[in-house]
C-alpha cells in the first residue's frame, strides 16, 4: 500500500517521523483526511483529534490544537502548537483544568473581554483533550 | 616585607577564597541550567525552522494572491521586540544583544518590547517608546504568553501601528558561542527562490482567510523559538563568564600563598638571624 511521508513537530519536540497510510485531523474547516499522492495543501489547525495510521502498527489518536498543515510532494509536515498522543495526555489534569474554567465562566459578567476569552480558549483545549483521552 | 604583612596576605587569600566559592557555585546551577535549556533548544529547533520554512515558501509564491502580512509597507515605525537575560554576571550576554539592538535601532522611529529584566531596565533608561514591559522576566514567560504577545503583535500591526516587526535576540550555536542576532517577523518575506512551474497549492479555507489564521502561530513560534535559544545562551554565557573567574581566582590564590609563603619564611630567618646575632653577643 503506498504511503508518504509525515512529520510531526511540536514546540516539545518531535512527535512522529515516518512513514504513514493516512492521516485525518481537525482544520478550521472540519475534518480533513490526508492521503498518499495528495495534491500541494496548506490549511491552518482547528482543535480537535487526529489520527495517524503508520505504514506498520496500530492507528493511533491524539489531541491536535492549533497550527498549520502543510503538504508538499510526498512531504506531509504537521505543525501543531499542541500535540498530545492519547495516551500520554493526563486526563485528571485535564478534567481539572476544565473544571476551572468551567468555574472561572460561570461568573462570565465580571471578566474582561480578553479574560473570557482565555477561560473560554482553555475550556476548549481541556474538552478536546479529555474527550480525546477518554475515548479509549 | 615589601611593604605587605603577613596578616593583610592572609586576608586577602580568605576573601578571595570566599569569592571563588561563589563564582564555582554560579557555574554550576548555570551548567545544570543550561543542560535543560539546551534540551529545550534541541526540541523546540525543528518546530522553529519547519515554521519558518514553510510560511517562507508559502511567502515565495504568493504570486497568485495578496495578503496585509506580505505586503511591504513605507516604514514609518518600527517595532523591535529585545530579548535579553534577567540577570547580569553572564559575561557579554546582555551588553551584546543590546548594543545590536540599539544599533539597528539607530536613525528610526521605533517602540520595543522588551523581554528580561536587563532589556526593560535598558530600554527604560534610554527613554525608548515601550509597548508593553509585561515580560519582565525572560525565565518566566511562558509558550501561551508568547502566543498572546504574537496575537497582539500582529493586531497591531494589522491596524497599521507599526510596519516591521524584529526579533532582536542571542542564537545559542553551542556553549562557547552565543551569536547576537536580528529576524524579520513582519512583514513575511520569502527566501527567494521561486516556486517550480506547474507545482499547485490549494489553501484552504482561501489564501487571507488563512493567513489571519497562520501569521499570529508562526510568530508565536517564532518568539518561543528565540525565547528558548536565549535563555540557553544566557546560561552558556554565564557558565563560561563563572568559569574564568574562578579560574581567575585560583591563580591570584596561587600568587597571594606564595607571596605569604615567602614572607613567613623570611620571617623566620629575620628572626633566627637575630637569635643567633644575639647568643653571639
Amino acid at each position: 500500500m503506498a504511503t508518504f511521508r509525515l512529520k510531526i513537530v511540536t514546540p516539545d519536540g518531535p512527535m512522529f517521523d515516518g512513514e504513514a497510510r493516512s492521516l485525518t485531523v481537525r482544520t478550521v474547516e472540519g475534518d480533513v483526511c490526508i492521503l498518499p499522492r495528495h495534491i500541494n495543501f496548506l490549511t491552518a489547525l482547528g482543535m480537535g483529534e487526529a489520527k495517524v495510521v503508520p505504514a506498520e502498527g496500530e492507528a493511533r489518536r491524539a489531541a491536535c490544537i492549533g497550527g498549520m498543515l502543510s503538504v508538499t510532494g510526498d512531504q506531509v509536515m504537521l505543525v501543531p502548537t499542541t500535540f498530545e498522543w492519547a495516551d500520554q495526555i493526563d486526563l485528571p489534569r485535564a478534567q481539572h483544568a476544565r473544571e476551572a474554567a468551567e468555574e472561572k465562566l460561570s461568573h462570565r459578567d465580571r471578566l474582561s473581554d480578553h479574560e473570557l476569552a482565555v477561560a473560554e480558549a482553555k475550556l476548549k483545549r481541556a474538552l478536546v483533550r479529555s474527550s480525546v483521552a477518554g475515548r479509549k | 616585607m615589601a611593604g605587605v604583612s603577613m596578616k593583610d596576605i592572609k586576608l586577602r587569600i580568605r576573601s578571595m577564597e570566599s569569592t571563588k566559592q561563589i563564582t564555582k557555585a554560579m557555574e554550576m546551577v548555570a551548567a545544570s541550567k543550561l543542560r535543560r535549556a539546551q534540551d529545550n533548544v534541541t526540541r523546540s529547533r525543528p518546530y522553529f525552522e519547519t515554521l519558518y520554512d514553510t510560511v517562507c515558501r508559502v511567502a515565495d509564491s504568493s504570486g497568485s494572491f495578496t495578503s496585509p502580512y506580505l505586503e511591504a509597507r513605507e516604514v514609518k515605525k518600527t517595532c523591535y521586540v529585545v530579548i535579553a537575560g534577567d540577570r547580569g554576571l553572564a559575561g557579554g550576554y546582555n551588553h551584546n544583544v543590546l548594543k545590536l539592538a540599539e544599533a539597528e535601532m539607530a536613525g528610526k522611529n521605533v517602540t520595543v518590547v522588551p523581554i528580561g529584566k536587563k532589556s526593560v531596565e535598558n530600554f527604560r533608561a534610554h527613554g525608548f517608546e515601550i509597548l508593553t514591559d509585561a515580560y519582565f522576566e525572560a525565565g518566566d514567560v511562558s509558550v501561551s504568553d508568547c502566543f498572546t504577545l504574537a496575537r497582539d503583535l500582529c493586531g497591531r500591526f494589522l491596524r497599521g501601528d507599526f510596519d516591521e516587526v524584529h526579533i532582536v535576540y542571542t542564537g545559542f550555536v553551542s556553549i562557547l558561542v552565543q551569536q547576537p542576532s536580528v529576524i524579520t517577523a513582519l512583514p513575511l518575506h520569502g527566501a527567494g527562490g521561486a516556486e517550480k512551474p506547474g507545482s499547485e497549492t490549494i489553501y484552504e479555507p482561501d489564501s487571507e482567510t488563512l493567513f489571519a489564521a497562520i501569521v499570529p502561530e508562526y510568530l508565536g513560534g517564532l518568539l518561543y523559538g528565540a525565547l528558548c535559544e536565549c535563555i540557553a545562551s544566557e546560561q552558556g554565557a554565564r557558565r563560561t563568564a563563572m568559569d574564568s573567574a574562578t579560574k581567575n581566582a585560583e591563580e591570584m590564590i596561587d600568587d597571594l600563598s606564595l607571596k605569604y609563603n615567602r614572607a613567613r619564611q623570611g620571617a623566620i630567618t629575620q628572626e633566627i638571624t637575630e637569635i643567633v646575632a644575639g647568643s653571639n653577643a
